[in-house]
């Protein structure tokens, strides 16, 4: 199939890229890194008659940090930017690690973790650190705007729960407090350049005795959608978690998860895994929350 | 002996910067005026009956120039082993059947791309579906559905090799095991997918440019199946980005350029996708493979009996070469006094099979290295000194094949066990860690004339001018190994000129002398740089007279031909630059040029090549127990290639045989489903390793002078990507226990023999 025409349109402020989201409601695509989009336009898996880039629109590719605000990621902030910036790589190691090692070097300089996640691939793997780091996503319509917690966001494959006219501004990541440790871990068949068969992500904070207050741990590429992994979170909260506690964690994680055999691997191996990155991702979650401050 | 300067330096492909800055041009980079779009209509199905074709809607759709289907084509069918002509299978596009997923069933070209694309998609074929045949194992087993009618069988060529009392040999045995092995396909991954562009200025006489390792073949095979003499088709030259293997036969799509071609007046361009390659294109051969080994008990070698089903898929393509290669190759590192081989290549439904480099090869080594690394444990011995102790050596005799005229491998042994650390490492093992080894021999070019040409097997032609420079003409092929630059090294070399005066004229099947069969089994360097030099030599013998005229020298004078002079050797002031001296020879010749032709076909040299290159490898790997993952740390290789012409090039070699061994063991397969369809069709799912998986590597020249190659070279490419798979695949065991029999080593195949997933 010939790629059908098709155009574009290059607003300045977030108004117009809602008036024009609206004016062509039945056929119309957010387009910023394009590297998922194009992709689906050139195999015909997609037709959009017009599309809005958010490349040129002011303030939207600002990444910020405010003590007790915690991160705000712009919509067209870019995934290396993100990996990149100090904060991020300080206090949410896991998002960081996710942005330097996803897919290549062009796509990560040109896709952004907005679109990361809405494109809602099971595999994202900037979803699972954010979900394990508590994100929500700041969408904005003609009509206001809304906050919706990233683990309410998706439906299932390249499915959310964005409505049509709906763009996300920004992803919101609440402050990290002293005594917390996370990490992020993947597993392909490529060291680099390649697509996350596992990814397991996990977030601890701990009181002064070393009981676990908050735990997240999140998972992606064995479920229709990236997901949250709350028996395993209320197995270690309230605990001081020990190496039989971590494993007890790990294998509610296994639970949470429904992989399928693909070409990428197995879900038995996936399964295995869940165990292995759970375990692994905990240990050192724990080893950073305990050295202090992250 | 001593070569001169520039045999062996290091020096920088010549063809590089027009490659890294975009200016080579390749044959999809050809535009000419009125240019067609060629696409086309593949099989969705593996095994089917064509019932009917309609192509009244696609004809009709406006700016499509062409459309045929296999009824329009002339029924001569083609295949590389034309010396035995009912091995010759398939044709351009299907007739009354198709045989894989992607078989070619029309072809259409239009004013653009677009229109051709929607063309094809208005075709309409009823197809009657037949029962699949996925495996060797299916397609011999009893009451097997034929998949080529006029075949007695599904068994398309068979080859034996026998010699020694192997029942003798066994009974002395002190130790025997018996192995099955099943290793996998993966694909060349060429960067270049296939493109070519055809055009017929006159009638009866069609140009192509095509990205192919064989323009000779291409020319003769195009011109039996448009029903044309050879002199009526030309092959040109583009630029080729890799080939492996993938690119030496005649392929539909050059068949149905040049049939469109002279069917409409215009040039017709095809260009593949990446996804076309991965889904349909060439790949290494998957085999089933039995093998059974006996030893003395202090671990001499008695026997081998070696079985092996080629999985060839639906055609033959370079099938019957890999079937003889994978026996010659079963027994080729290590003396065996008696040796058994039984191959048979074997149609399946599915694309077919070919040439990659090593064809044969890779598969017969696997096996025969793991083997050998089996029985060391079994008996005790070291596998360094176990190879050592059966290692072949220059003058030893493999019967009916070859005489080894050079052989450095016990030397590549010593070498690779100092570099690697091999002792202190085995003694002092470390969890998880592991070090294992490979080893390899290869051809350098066959002598085993299965094309059945008329002509030497490899030619070149060379002329020189005035003003100091040469011309060299040679239809070899540069496909990225680098003969462009290695032949005119050698010429540089004999003639005594810098290499910049050297115009390369290449892989012009109308203007360079016949032939040269192409690119693959490492032949380039030996054959085409010993035609070269033969060249050369008659061009010196042209100018050497000059010298005796214009010095007056007696005739027991050495002439010596060095830094663009022609010097008296035992004074050597005395001289003329080479431009005096060829414009001396053109007045004494009354203008007549210098040009000389060189030639060469090996002889008396045994059935399968001239020369053999030898080589041990070590890897080093780090195993994740709780993953899986397998992390190759470090690759120590000691290759005996000769001595080398480019070093550099010899490296790039090395570097790139180690990424296709490594994509080969660990990553790299092209995964099946039940109906014989491929389902990683992009480079996310076809895992080849990329430069940010490269081990570091260390590596040992062991230089032997090999009589028959130009300076003593030989094949220094092919051989390589041999040993990486069988020595990666001992490192696992080393470090985990598992051994793999069936390829590829996955972290899944790790742990489940780790009992860590049931």
């Amino acid at each position: 199939m010939a790629m059908p025409e098709f155009q574009v349109h290059q607003p300045k402020t977030v108004e117009d890229v809602l008036d024009l989201l609206g004016r062509h409601r039945s056929s119309v695509k957010l387009l910023c890194g394009g590297t998922d989009l194009l992709i689906k336009m050139r195999a015909g898996a997609q037709t959009p008659e017009h599309l809005v880039s958010l490349n040129r629109v002011a303030g939207l590719k600002t990444i910020s940090y405010a003590g007790g605000d915690g991160l705000v990621i712009g919509g067209a902030a870019r995934i290396s930017q993100v990996g990149k910036t100090a904060e991020v790589r300080r206090l949410y190691p896991g998002l960081a690690h996710a942005c330097s090692v996803m897919a290549t070097v062009q796509i990560r300089n040109m896709g952004t973790v907005a679109g990361n996640l809405v494109n809602a691939a099971p595999s994202a793997d900037t979803a699972a650190p954010l979900l394990a780091y508590g994100a929500s996503l700041v969408a904005v319509e003609r009509g206001g705007r809304r906050q919706i917690k990233l683990v309410d966001f998706f439906t299932g494959p390249g499915l959310t729960v964005l409505e049509p006219g709906e763009m996300v501004e920004a992803i919101r990541v609440p402050d990290v407090s002293p005594r917390s440790g996370s990490c992020y871990l993947r597993l392909s068949a490529r060291s680099k350049v390649d697509i996350a068969a596992v990814g397991v992500a996990g977030f601890l904070n701990l009181d002064l005795e070393g009981k676990v207050i908050r735990c997240r741990l999140a998972l992606g590429s064995v479920a229709p959608t990236p997901l949250r992994c709350p028996e395993a979170e209320q197995i270690l909260e309230g605990q001081t978690p020990d190496e039989k506690l971590i494993a007890q964690a790990a294998a509610a994680c296994v639970r949470a998860s429904r992989p399928i055999d693909d070409l990428r691997a197995t879900a038995a191996y996936r399964r295995a895994m869940v165990q292995v990155l759970a375990q692994r991702v905990l240990t050192q979650s724990l080893d950073m929350a305990k050295g202090g401050t992250p | 002996m001593k070569n001169p300067a520039i045999i062996g330096k290091s020096i920088p492909r010549m063809d590089a910067p027009a490659k890294v800055t975009g200016r080579a041009l390749y044959a999809d980079d050809l535009k000419m005026p009125a240019m067609l779009y060629g696409k086309i209509l593949r099989s969705p199905l593996a095994h089917a009956l064509i019932k009917r074709i309609d192509v009244s809607r696609a004809k009709a759709l406006p700016g499509v120039k062409d459309v045929i289907t296999g009824a329009d084509i002339p029924q001569v069918k083609y295949g590389n082993w034309r010396l035995v002509p009912q091995s010759q299978d398939e044709l351009a596009l299907a007739v009354d059947k198709v045989r894989f997923v992607g078989d070619e069933v029309a072809a259409v070209c239009a004013i653009d791309a677009d229109t051709a694309q929607h063309a094809i998609e208005l075709i309409e074929v009823e197809y009657e579906e037949l029962p699949l045949i996925l495996s060797v194992e299916e397609a011999t087993a009893e009451g097997a559905g034929l998949i080529h009618d006029e075949s007695k069988g599904n068994v398309s060529l068979v080859r034996k090799i026998d010699y020694g009392d192997l029942e003798e040999m066994f009974a002395k045995a002190d130790y025997i095991r018996e192995d099955t092995f099943k290793v996998h396909p993966v694909q060349h991954a060429y960067l270049e997918p296939c493109s070519c562009v055809a055009h017929s200025e006159e009638a009866n006489r069609v140009t192509l440019w095509t990205s192919t390792q064989t323009p000779y073949i291409v020319q003769c095979l195009l011109a039996s199946t448009l029903g044309l003499p050879e002199n009526n088709v030309r092959v040109m030259k583009v630029q080729v980005g890799g080939g492996f293997g993938g690119k030496m036969e005649l392929r539909p799509w050059e068949f149905c350029a040049s049939f469109m071609a002279m069917r409409t007046g215009r040039p017709v361009k095809f260009t593949l996708t990446r996804a076309d390659e991965l889904a349909f294109g060439r790949r290494r051969h998957p085999m089933s493979i039995y093998s059974k080994v006996g030893f003395t008990k202090d671990g001499k070698l008695l026997a081998k009996d070696f079985q092996v089903m080629l999985d060839g898929g639906a055609y033959n393509a370079m099938g019957p070469t890999a079937t003889f290669l994978c026996g010659t190759f079963g027994n080729m590192l290590y003396n065996y006094p008696a040796y058994r081989y039984f191959g048979r290549h074997v149609y399946t439904n599915k694309p077919p099979a070919s040439a990659m480099r090593g064809f044969g090869a890779p598969q017969a080594a696997f096996v025969a290295e793991t083997q050998m690394n089996m029985a060391a444990d079994d008996l005790g011995i070291d596998p360094i000194d176990l190879r050592i102790k059966n290692a072949m050596q220059t003058g030893d005799v493999i019967p009916d094949v070859a005489t080894i005229s050079s052989c450095g491998f016990k030397e590549c042994l010593e070498k690779v066990r100092e570099i690697s650390g091999w002792d202190a490492k085995r003694k002092d093992p470390k969890p998880g860690k592991g070090l294992g080894i490979g080893c390899f021999s290869f051809i350098s070019g066959g002598v085993f004339n299965w094309f059945n040409t008329k002509y030497n097997f490899s030619a070149a032609e060379v002329s020189v001018y005035e003003d100091g420079t040469a011309q060299l003409a040679t239809m070899a092929c540069d496909i990225g190994q680098g003969p462009d630059t290695a032949m005119r090294q050698i010429l540089a070399a004999e003639l005594g000129i810098p290499i910049e005066n050297i115009r390369l004229i290449a892989m012009d099947t109308a203007t360079t002398p016949k032939a040269d069969l192409g690119t693959w089994g490492s032949r380039v360097t030996l054959m085409n740089g010993n035609a070269v030099i033969d060249a050369a030599r008659k061009i010196k013998e042209m100018l050497i007279p000059v010298l005796f005229e214009e010095m007056d020298l007696n005739q027991i004078h050495d002439i010596g031909f060095e830094d663009g002079r022609v010097f008296v050797k035992a004074n050597p002031k005395k001289g003329l630059t080479f431009g005096e001296c060829v414009y001396k020879a053109l007045r004494g010749r009354r203008g007549e040029p210098l040009t000389a032709r060189g030639f060469y076909t090996p002889r008396n040299k045994g059935l399968v090549s001239p020369a053999f290159s030898f080589g041990a490898q070590v890897a080093e790997v780090d195993v994740d127990t709780g993953t899986g993952l397998i992390k190759v740390e470090k690759m120590y290789t000691a290759h005996d290639c000769g001595m080398p012409i480019n070093k550099m090039a010899v490296e790039g070699q090395l570097e790139g045989a180690i990424q296709m061994g490594l994509g080969y063991a660990l990553m790299e397969n092209l995964i099946m489903d039940d109906k014989g369809r491929t389902l990683n069709t992009t480079f996310l799912d076809y895992k080849m390793p990329t430069a940010e998986d490269m081990p570091p590597g260390e590596s040992a020249d062991v230089y032997t002078y090999e009589p028959e190659g130009p300076y003593g070279a030989k094949e220094a490419g092919e051989g390589l990507a041999i040993p990486t798979a069988p020595a990666i695949t001992h490192a696992v065991h080393q470090a985990t226990g598992y051994r793999c029999m069936e390829t590829p080593i996955t972290p899944e195949k790790v742990l489940r023999a780790l009992n860590k997933i049931k």
